[in-house]
C-alpha cells in the first residue's frame, strides 16, 4: 500500500495532485483553502491520536490561539506575514506543551476529560478578555499582508487563489514534515506508546516526554492552521476554540494513523456539508449517520476504507482465471 | 507503483474529487437582481432561519418586476457558525458576482458578514442584535432594522414604571456579555432619570442553567419590579425558575428583549401570565403593511408571522425597494437610497437613518395573557404600548 514512510514517495505525490486539482474542480479557492487548513488541523490530531494513542479534545484552544494571537500581533504589533504564522506556531507549541504536560499525567477517560476541561477553560477566557479577543462578537478586521521577507514582498496574498497556493504549499511542507516526523525515532518510539506504554517505559522511554513533545508539534501545527483561517476569513471568531470535537470528527473519518486521510477526512467533510446545506436543511442528520457507519464498518476511516477496496481487487485480478 | 498502490491512489482521488464537480452544475447560481439570505438553516439557530427564510422567501415571491426581470433568491447556510458564514459570503461574492444580502441571526456572525459586504460594496441587511453594527462597526453597506439596546429599556422600563410609578425598587439579572452589559447600562442611565432605586443586579454566564442563587439575591432584596436582561435560552430559564420560587406573585417580571412569538408558544400561557415582555415584532399590532402581512403568511405558511419571519421579510422588501429607487445595482448607489428611506414596515411607518444605518421603528411592551383570556393559540399576549426611542447617531468617523 502507500506508505507514509516514503518521504516524496508513497502517499506525497497524491497529497500533491490534490493540491493541484483541488481549487479546479470546487467551486471556489476559498473552499479549497478552508478544507487544507481543516486537513491540517486533522493533520495535527492525526499526530497524537493515530500515531501517539492521545485522544485529545483541546486541539481547539490550540486553533483558537493561533487564529488569536497572530491576528493580535498584526493589528497592534504591525506584524508582517511570516511573523504572525511564526507567532502562532510559536505560541502553540508553547501552550500545547503545558495543556501536554499537564493532561498526561492522567490516563484512559480522565485524560480525555482533562483535554476537555483544558478546553472549556481556554474558552472562557477568551470570552472574558473580550477587549482582546472581541468575545463573542469575535475578532474583527484581521488583515492578511502580502508575503514578505526582510522588507521585500514575494506575493500580494489578496486573491483567494494566490491565498490557496501558499496555504497548499505550507500543507505539503509540513505534510512531508509530518511524515519525517513519524518516519524518525521519535515517531517510531510514539508508535510504540500507543500499542504498549508500559513496555516502551519498561525498555526506558521517559514516555511522558515523548507525549510532551507530541503535543507541542501538533500544537504547533494545529495553531498555524488557526492563523491560517482567521486570514482566510479576516476574522477570529470565538467558535474557533469550539473546533476540538470537529477536528477529532475530521481526523476519525478519514483514518487514524493515515495522513493523507486527514485531507481525506477533512475534504469529504466540509464538501459534503457544503452540498447538503444547499439542499436539506437537516444535513447534520447525514453527517453524524455517515460517522456512526463509518466507525461501525471503516475502523480505519475513508482511507482505511479504500485500502481494503483495493486490496480486493487487486486480489480478485491477481487470481489464474 | 505497484498495481495495489495504483488502484487505491485513484479511488481516493477520484471519490475526492469528483463529487463536488458532478453536484456544482445544479447550485449554479442566477445572474440578474438575486438576493441572498443569510440563514442560520441548520445547527444551534435552525429553528430561527427557517422562520428567516420564509420572510425572505415570502418578500421576493409577492415583489414584482425589478430593473425589468423578477428578482431571485438564493439561501446560503451559516450553520449557525460564523466562520462557515463569512466563507461562504466570501464564495458568492468571488463566484457569483453576489452583492446584496440580509439575515444572520448571530451578532458576531452579522457583524464580520457585514465587513465582508462592505470590501464588495454590497449591501447586507441585518436583524442582528449588536449594537455595535450602527456604532464602532458601522460601515456604508451594513444596514440594520432592530431597534438596538437603549430603545429596548426605554421602550418597556419606561412605560412600566410610569404605568405604575410606586415601583420604585427594581432588581436587574444580567448575562455578563457584551449585549447583557449594554442593557444593564441602559437600565441604570434611565432608572436614574426616573428616579428609581436599583436595589440589585447579579450576573450570569451566558451557559448559566442554574438561577436559584440570583432569584435568593433578589428575593432578599424586596425588589417591586424583577428586570430580567437575559433573553433566548437565558430568559427562559430563568423566568421557569422565577416562577417556580414564587416571585410572579411577589413582585413584577419584565424581559426586556424576547423573541416574541415563537419563544411564547415554547414556555405557555401559564408562565408567561402577567409576566411583561419587551418585543421588536407583534403579529397583532394593527398597521396597515402587518395586517397585509399576518393574511399572506397565514395563507401561504398557515401560520401567524412571528419576529424572525417579519424582520427578514422586510430587511428583504427594504434592499429590493432601495434597489428599485437606485435604478441600478451598483451597491454604494443602492446604499445612498437606502438612506433616508421612509417607508411602511410590519410596525407602522419606518425610516431607515441616513446618519448609522439604524431604521427607527416601533418597539413593543406585551403582558402575558391568562389561557382564559386567549381568542387563539397565538393570542399569547396583549399589546400595552409601542413607540421609537433611539439614542443620537454616532458620528462617522
Amino acid at each position: 500500500m502507500l506508505k507514509d514512510s516514503e518521504l516524496l514517495g508513497g502517499t506525497t505525490p497524491v497529497v500533491a495532485i490534490a493540491l493541484v486539482l483541488l481549487p479546479v474542480v470546487l467551486p471556489s479557492a476559498a473552499l479549497a483553502t478552508e478544507i487544507l487548513i481543516f486537513a491540517l488541523a486533522a493533520l495535527a490530531c492525526n499526530l497524537l491520536l493515530g500515531y501517539g494513542g492521545l485522544l485529545s479534545f483541546g486541539q481547539g484552544i490550540f486553533f483558537g490561539a493561533g487564529a488569536y494571537l497572530a491576528s493580535l500581533a498584526m493589528i497592534h504589533a504591525g506584524a508582517g506575514f511570516l511573523t504572525a504564522l511564526a507567532t502562532a506556531a510559536l505560541s502553540g507549541t508553547l501552550i500545547a506543551a503545558v495543556v501536554g504536560a499537564l493532561a498526561i499525567r492522567r490516563t484512559g477517560i480522565y485524560f480525555v476529560m482533562m483535554t476537555l476541561a483544558f478546553n472549556q477553560t481556554a474558552y472562557f477566557i477568551a470570552y472574558t478578555l473580550d477587549e482582546w479577543t472581541g468575545g463573542e462578537n469575535g475578532l474583527l478586521d484581521v488583515p492578511r499582508p502580502p508575503l514578505a521577507l526582510f522588507g521585500a514582498t514575494l506575493a500580494d496574498l489578496g486573491s483567494p487563489m494566490s491565498y490557496y497556493v501558499f496555504v497548499a504549499v505550507v500543507f505539503l511542507l509540513i505534510f512531508v514534515a509530518t511524515k519525517r516526523v513519524i518516519a524518525s525515532p521519535f515517531g517510531s518510539t510514539l508508535i510504540a506508546i500507543r500499542d504498549n506504554e508500559a513496555r516502551a517505559d519498561a525498555v526506558g522511554y521517559n514516555t511522558k516526554h515523548f507525549k510532551i513533545v507530541a503535543f507541542a508539534v501538533s500544537g504547533a501545527i494545529t495553531a498555524l492552521a488557526g492563523a491560517l483561517y482567521a486570514m482566510l476569513l479576516n476574522f477570529a471568531p470565538l467558535e474557533n476554540i469550539q473546533m476540538s470535537e470537529n477536528i477529532v470528527i475530521l481526523t476519525v473519518i478519514g483514518g487514524t494513523g493515515s495522513l493523507l486521510g486527514s485531507l481525506l477526512g477533512a475534504g469529504s467533510w466540509v464538501i459534503i456539508s457544503d452540498m447538503f446545506a444547499e439542499v436539506w436543511p437537516r444535513w447534520l442528520i447525514v453527517m453524524g449517520g455517515a460517522l456512526i457507519l463509518v466507525v461501525l464498518f471503516l475502523r480505519g476511516g475513508i482511507w482505511g476504507g479504500i485500502e481494503s477496496l483495493a486490496e480486493r481487487i487487486s486480489s480478485k485480478k491477481g487470481k489464474p482465471g | 507503483m505497484k498495481r495495489r498502490e495504483f488502484l487505491a491512489t485513484g479511488l481516493a482521488a477520484t471519490s475526492f474529487l469528483l463529487a463536488p464537480a458532478l453536484l456544482r452544475g445544479a447550485l449554479a447560481a442566477e445572474r440578474p437582481v438575486t438576493f441572498y439570505g443569510v440563514k442560520s438553516m441548520s445547527g444551534a439557530f435552525a429553528s430561527y432561519g427557517e422562520f428567516a427564510d420564509k420572510g425572505s422567501r415570502l418578500a421576493i415571491e409577492e415583489y414584482g418586476a425589478l430593473l425589468g426581470a423578477k428578482p431571485k433568491y438564493a439561501i446560503i447556510d451559516t450553520e449557525s457558525n460564523p466562520a462557515r458564514a463569512v466563507r461562504k459570503v466570501q464564495e458568492a461574492i468571488q463566484q457569483q458576482g453576489a452583492r446584496f444580502f440580509g439575515g444572520c441571526t448571530l451578532s458576531s456572525t452579522a457583524l464580520a458578514v457585514g465587513k465582508e459586504v462592505n470590501k464588495a460594496e454590497g449591501i447586507f441587511m441585518t436583524p442582528a442584535g449588536a449594537d455595535e453594527i450602527t456604532t464602532t462597526e458601522f460601515n456604508l453597506s451594513t444596514f440594520r432594522w432592530t431597534v438596538p439596546t437603549y430603545g429596548a429599556i426605554h421602550q418597556t422600563v419606561r412605560p412600566l414604571f410610569e404605568s405604575n410609578p410606586k415601583a420604585k425598587r427594581w432588581y436587574t439579572i444580567t448575562p455578563q456579555y457584551v449585549f447583557g452589559e449594554a442593557l444593564l447600562t441602559a437600565a441604570k442611565n434611565l432608572f436614574a432619570q426616573l428616579g428609581i432605586e436599583h436595589v440589585g443586579n447579579s450576573y450570569h454566564s451566558q451557559q448559566e442553567q442554574e438561577y436559584s442563587g440570583y432569584l435568593t439575591n433578589a428575593m432578599a432584596a424586596n425588589p417591586d419590579v424583577l428586570l430580567i436582561l437575559g433573553f433566548g435560552g437565558n430568559g427562559a430559564s430563568c423566568l421557569r425558575q422565577a416562577a417556580n420560587f414564587g416571585l410572579k406573585k411577589k413582585m413584577t417580571i419584565l424581559l426586556a428583549w424576547t423573541q416574541g412569538l415563537d419563544w411564547f408558544q415554547s414556555l405557555g400561557p401559564e408562565l408567561l401570565e402577567d409576566v411583561y415582555l419587551g418585543a421588536q415584532y407583534w403579529h397583532q399590532v394593527q398597521t396597515p403593511l402587518n395586517i397585509e402581512l399576518v393574511k399572506r403568511v397565514k395563507k401561504v405558511y398557515g401560520i401567524n408571522p412571528n419576529y424572525p419571519l417579519a424582520g427578514d421579510y422586510v430587511i428583504t422588501r427594504i434592499v429590493l425597494d432601495g434597489i428599485a429607487k437606485a435604478g441600478t445595482t451598483d451597491g454604494r448607489a443602492v446604499g445612498k437610497a437606502m438612506e433616508g428611506m421612509t417607508y411602511e414596515g410590519p410596525t407602522g411607518t419606518e425610516t431607515v437613518r441616513a446618519e448609522d444605518h439604524q431604521v427607527i421603528k416601533d418597539y413593543y411592551l406585551l403582558r402575558g395573557k391568562a389561557k382564559s383570556a386567549m381568542k387563539d393559540a397565538d393570542d399569547l399576549a396583549v399589546l400595552i404600548s409601542s413607540g421609537k426611542s433611539f439614542p443620537e447617531p454616532a458620528k462617522r468617523s
